[in-house]
């Protein structure tokens, strides 16, 4: 039986890749993506090599995972900075609630965060009765619409200025035209008041450097740093896959991140933060805290096939080279993370048997694999997936007496022939009585979405007969 | 000293170790390095194209003395009000330039305020292969870089650094790693392409980053 999510999405995605205007934002934007990308990609002297090199170092940190967040936790203490570990979602969530209430915070700013919104965290705020304000620019125009990001690195991609223009008019008040410009200006004043006003700023993370005991953040825009400068609280919340051993790695990692995510040569801030603020500096927060999460994340470690997933920097490459993203957008999938690596990694955190669908989200065409900096083999492991759902998850009846019947006939040739006169047969009556698309049609499930299917008189077998014959 | 939750840190680290202990990833042959980034031949003349590909503003003065008076021009251009200053001897002596004319915070009074005009630091580091500037927390406080609208650096050749590598390197030997709770490397301005991939300076941050490099 189809699990919920799988009818919703197929549902999404007929209806957004029938959607013209949206597949035209998409292809706009991606086209401009790629070709920053390929400019950007130009400054390396062996991109290839940066990203055997990436996969490497993202090798050595998850086989020795243990080591390194021991090692960062440490440092991260010593600093005065706390490291809360949660198990769960719900762990997380209920750490910076309580944390939020305790301290009185009556205001968070977020900066983006991709495990923010996989835990669920603003809802939990809300709950609480903290109000929330997301800062990165795109995730503020989507909070505004009450929606979720539309792509792991441009959340609003899916918007005109028109449509942000009309949303700020109605939301901020202060907005005369749809300039870009402007637009950005009127989002500035608002979340400038936000910042600082607001007693808690929560943040992802891109690394954990090990050896220095701190966080990466990157933005363009200095959300991030406003957020880890002004409020009076600052709480970091990384998987636990995001270690890498050394400072010195991210004079590989910052230029990568940039390259595969934008084309930038590097992004405008990338800020290492390893605690609150000491004792002889001018600012800062007065409590640090770092939330690692698991969330499903061991368990996956402990599959070697697919260990390599958690090598991901998020960067987004792979949902901009996928055609089916570029069909289907990012919305359609309904899961946190979209596009190829939420297609592998969303039946890992979130369930084999509801979420199997997103394995056939794809075309294997390999286009992920070919742009991912840290060389995941992401349409293989959609492959394996395909195959543990198989084996370990539920497939509906009629698909596994179907295959059983298949089988059956692949195995004689005489049953092989009948089969396929007997098809081509039913499928010209099926078309003669206009009965395309029906339950009567044998290719009903094909003529449904698509054109009859021409059924020859002779089979493939019979066809190649004769012209071996004639040669 | 801070203190981590014990069960749930134990359970994961449990789970960590034996799904590798179990089963580790098959040891795969380490390729000899190859070369990933083109060397920086001219140090000086790659910060200045780069500056002007991020939209830096890069000015070289012959001395610091020269960029208290370049920096003093600068000022021209921005509207009257708080100029925010790390407070360390060479800012004093660059300050000097244009103390009587303008208002002045320094870094040891106090974090910048929300209408600071500009904000004046020194820095840790200046990256070639990026046109970067690394900053820390001794440098003004994390604030310093990022609230006013214009972020001015000011920096000796010495700071230059071919490339990130060497920049990390650096702050890393001599400790300023461990000593500070917060580095920025900062590229550019602060921006975004948020609204139909256009490119909008301001989002948050400095509008303008100016970088005054004395050769001696």
């Amino acid at each position: 039986m189809s699990s919920n999510a799988a009818r919703e999405f197929l549902r999404r995605a007929a209806e957004k890749s029938a959607d013209l205007n949206h597949r035209q934002i998409i292809r706009r934007s991606v086209d401009h993506y790629d070709a920053a990308v390929r400019a950007g990609r130009s400054r390396f002297a062996d991109w290839e090599a940066a990203r055997e090199r990436c996969h490497e170092i993202k090798r050595d940190a998850l086989n020795n995972l243990e080591h390194y967040l021991r090692e960062f936790e440490q440092r991260i203490q010593e600093r005065g900075g706390h490291v809360f570990w949660a198990e769960n979602s719900a762990e997380a969530c209920e750490y910076i609630t309580q944390l939020a209430v305790s301290r009185g915070v009556g205001k968070v700013v977020k900066s983006k965060s991709m495990v923010a919104e996989e835990i669920h965290l603003g809802p939990a705020l809300e709950n609480a009765g903290i109000e929330d304000v997301d800062t990165d620019l795109g995730e503020f125009i989507v909070q505004l619409r009450h929606e979720p990001p539309y792509h792991i690195v441009t959340p609003a991609m899916h918007l005109t200025r028109k449509e942000i223009a009309v949303l700020f008019k109605e939301k901020l008040g202060d907005v005369e035209s749809d300039d870009p410009q402007e637009l950005v200006a009127a989002a500035r004043r608002a979340l400038r008041k936000i910042f600082f006003s607001a007693e808690m700023g929560v943040t992802g993370v891109n690394f954990l450097v090990a050896d220095a005991g701190m966080v990466a953040i990157t933005t363009n825009e200095g959300n991030d740093r406003l957020g880890t400068s002004l409020p009076r609280i600052h709480v970091a919340i990384a998987g636990i896959e995001k270690i890498i051993p050394r400072l010195q790695d991210l004079a590989l990692f910052w230029p990568v991140l940039a390259t595969a995510g934008t084309g930038q040569p590097i992004t405008c801030y990338n800020t290492l933060i390893g605690g609150p603020r000491q004792s002889n500096e001018v600012d800062g927060p007065e409590e640090f805290h770092v939330v690692l999460l698991d969330n499903g994340r061991s368990e996956l470690l402990a599959d070697t096939e697919q260990r390599e997933v958690l090598s991901c920097i998020r960067c987004g490459a792979c949902l901009n080279a996928c055609p089916v993203y570029r069909t289907i957008g990012g919305h359609a999938y309904g899961t946190t993370y979209s596009g190829p690596i939420g297609s592998v990694l969303t039946p890992h955190l979130r369930g084999l048997n509801e979420f199997q669908h997103l394995s056939y989200a794809s075309s294997l065409c390999g286009a992920c694999t070919d742009a991912c900096p840290v060389k995941i083999d992401l349409h293989h492991h959609l492959l394996e997936n395909r195959r543990d759902a198989v084996q370990h998850a539920s497939r509906p009846l009629m698909e596994r007496i179907g295959f059983k019947v298949w089988r059956w006939t692949m195995q004689s040739r005489v049953r092989f022939e009948l089969a396929g006169r007997l098809t081509r047969a039913a499928i010209r009556v099926a078309t003669a009585a206009h009965l395309n698309g029906t339950a009567l049609d044998p290719a009903g499930l094909w003529s449904q979405k698509h054109g009859p299917l021409p059924s020859p008189k002779k089979s493939f077998r019979a066809l190649w007969g004769k012209l071996d014959g004639a040669k | 000293m801070a203190q981590s939750n014990g069960a749930s840190r134990e359970r994961i680290l449990t789970r960590v170790r034996a799904a590798l202990r179990e089963r580790p990833t098959a040891a795969e042959p380490v390729p000899p390095p190859r070369m990933i980034f083109p060397p920086v031949v001219d140090a000086l003349d790659r910060f200045r194209k780069e500056c002007v590909t991020n939209i830096t503003e890069c000015v070289v003065t012959p001395d610091l003395r020269a960029t208290g008076v370049a920096v003093k021009e600068a000022l021209l251009s921005i509207p009257l009000g708080e100029i925010f200053i790390q407070d360390s001897p060479q800012l004093h002596s660059v300050a000097e330039q244009f103390a009587k004319d303008r208002e002045i915070q320094w870094s040891s009074e106090g974090r910048p305020k929300e209408h600071s005009q500009a904000t004046i630091t020194a820095c840790e580091a200046l990256v070639a292969q990026t046109g970067s500037v690394l900053v820390s927390a001794a440098c003004g406080g994390r604030g310093a870089s990022v609230v006013a609208p214009v972020h001015i650096v000011v920096a000796t050749i010495e700071q230059l650094v071919p490339d990130l590598d060497a920049a990390l390197a650096a702050v890393q030997s001599r400790g300023a790693v461990s000593a500070n709770s917060y580095l920025c490397l900062v590229t550019g301005s602060s921006r975004t392409a948020d609204i139909e991939k256009i490119l909008v300076m301001g989002a948050h941050g400095p509008r303008r980053l100016i970088v005054f490099l004395s050769l001696a």
